[in-house]
Parts: structure tokens; C-alpha cells; sequence
């Protein structure tokens, strides 16, 4: 039974704190914050270093990129000096907050600031890899791409994947493919 | 003040110092000081040095220990280190390994 953490108000540790379930921190960390539950970070909290969690509440200070895959709420006494990665956010009057904001995606990548751009990669990754599977769904049996094709979010009219043309130079001679 | 709880599978790497009480039942690793109690839970893992007022172990330590009150290894605790301390209790079925200072 993993017991939920408390960092108290005069404890300050210099490192990392890492684990599962909840954490919540009165005093000051002076390294990263990473739970797989909720992190809350009281008034006169102190965090220099990400923090990453499931719902994450903040009231103090953290001076670093905030990753929540549930939510990040922002109580009026928080001032956060970093990224904020969430889908889900909440920004009380009167806090502060110097960083950017990603609400986009599942939140789940720890990549901080960078994540807005690392996440465009495995988009377009994921649309070429799809013609292909369908193609070869098709191969074996046609109504099993037409039942897969409404469960994809509609994008637009989707263009088929240019062909394979190796390129040949001038005056390349046929090759015999090795299988008939 | 509930001072701090170090819940099981939670890790600390690095340097831990409170002025309240530390509970450990997960790990730490570095250096462990706090003005008040420590104890260690049975689940409890702590390698680093530990100083405090008084400190009580149901799980592994491993590291030196100075205490400014008293030493207390429960039955089923287990610490091997140096342990400098005014007092020094061993449970029946508890284990250590290392020298003791009783001269503070």
C-alpha cells in the first residue's frame, strides 16, 4: 500500500524525489518531482526542478517545467517559472506565471519545452505508418480497412501515399528480382 | 505538524534535512539530518548518514548514525553502521554491524 508522502515545512532536500502515489510538499525540493499520482505544493512551497504527477495543484513557487497528464491547477498564491504540458489547466486570478502552455496531446511526455515540437514528429510518423497498414489490411480482406477507417479521427480527404520509385540513373541497367 | 512522511516506493536521492519529525517507508539515499526524531519503517530503506535527536529503525540502515538522544533498533530492524548515541537500544531479533560511541 503505497502511503501518500508529505515533504514537511522545514524539510529541504537537495536531489530528487521519486515515486508512486501522492506527494505533498510544504517545504522545499531543490531537484526534480516525479510521482505517478497527485503532487500539490502548498503556499511557501519551494520546487526548483520539474515536476511531473497525474493532477497536480500548486499554491507556491516552482521554478521549472510542470507536467501534469490529468490537470495543473494554479491556485491565486502560485508563481511558476516554466512550461506547463497538461490537457487539462487552471489558472486561479492573481498567480503567476512565466512559461509557456501546452494543453494539447495526453500531457504523458516528459519532454518539457520541447514537447509542442517533439509532439508534430510522431504525428506525421503515425500518418504514414497508417496507409501502409491499411493497404495491407486490404491485401487480406477489403472490409476489414473500411471498418478501420470511420474509428480514425477524421483529418480531411486524405491523399494516398506517393508511390515507390526507386531512382534510377541514366543508362541503369534491370535487375532480375530474386523472387520470381 | 505531521513533519514528513517518505511514502513506500518513494525514492529520495540526495540531501534530506528537517527541522520535524522524518518517517521513512520508502528510500533514501545521501544524507539524512533532521533536528527532531527519525524513524524508519519496517519497509523503510536508508543508505546515507543519519543525524538527528533520536532515531528508531524497523528497516535497513545503512550508513553512520549520530544521535543526540537515543538509538533504537526494533526487532526485525537491521543497521550496519557507526552509531554515536547517549543511549542505544537492540531489540531481541534485530541486527547490526558496527561500532558504538557512548560518549556524547
Amino acid at each position: 500500500m503505497a502511503e501518500s508522502s508529505v515533504i514537511g515545512s522545514t524539510t529541504v532536500i537537495r536531489g530528487n524525489v521519486r515515486g508512486e502515489g501522492d506527494i505533498e510538499i510544504l517545504g522545499r525540493v531543490e531537484g526534480d518531482v516525479i510521482f505517478t499520482g497527485d503532487v500539490t505544493i502548498s503556499e511557501d512551497a519551494q520546487v526548483r526542478g520539474r515536476v511531473s504527477g497525474a493532477a497536480i495543484s500548486i499554491a507556491g513557487e516552482v521554478v521549472g517545467d510542470v507536467t501534469g497528464t490529468a490537470a495543473v491547477i494554479l491556485a491565486a498564491t502560485a508563481h511558476v517559472q516554466g512550461d506547463l504540458i497538461t490537457p487539462r489547466v487552471g489558472i486561479a486570478e492573481g498567480a503567476r506565471v512565466h512559461g509557456s502552455l501546452n494543453t494539447e496531446g495526453s500531457g504523458r511526455t516528459e519532454e518539457g519545452s520541447r514537447g509542442a515540437r517533439s509532439r508534430e514528429v510522431p504525428r506525421r510518423a503515425a500518418a504514414a505508418v497508417k496507409p501502409a497498414a491499411a493497404s495491407a489490411s486490404a491485401r487480406s480482406a477489403v472490409p476489414a480497412s473500411r471498418s478501420a477507417s470511420p474509428a480514425t479521427p477524421v483529418t480531411g480527404k486524405r491523399k494516398p501515399p506517393p508511390p515507390v520509385v526507386p531512382a534510377l540513373r541514366k543508362g541503369a541497367r534491370a535487375r532480375k528480382k530474386s523472387r520470381g | 505538524m505531521a513533519g514528513t512522511i517518505i511514502g513506500t516506493s518513494v525514492t529520495v536521492e540526495g540531501e534530506l534535512s528537517s527541522d520535524e519529525e522524518v518517517v521513512v517507508h520508502g528510500t533514501v539515499r545521501g544524507t539524512l539530518s533532521s533536528a527532531d526524531a527519525v524513524s524508519v519503517g519496517a519497509d523503510g530503506t536508508v543508505d546515507a548518514n543519519i543525524k538527528a535527536s533520536s532515531l528508531s529503525v524497523a528497516g535497513q540502515v545503512t550508513g553512520n548514525v549520530t544521535a543526540k538522544e537515543r538509538v533504537d533498533i526494533q526487532a526485525g530492524g537491521r543497521l550496519i553502521g557507526d552509531v554515536k548515541a547517549s543511549r542505544l537500544t537492540i531489540a531481541d531479533g534485530a541486527s547490526f554491524k558496527g561500532n558504538v560511541d557512548m560518549d556524547v
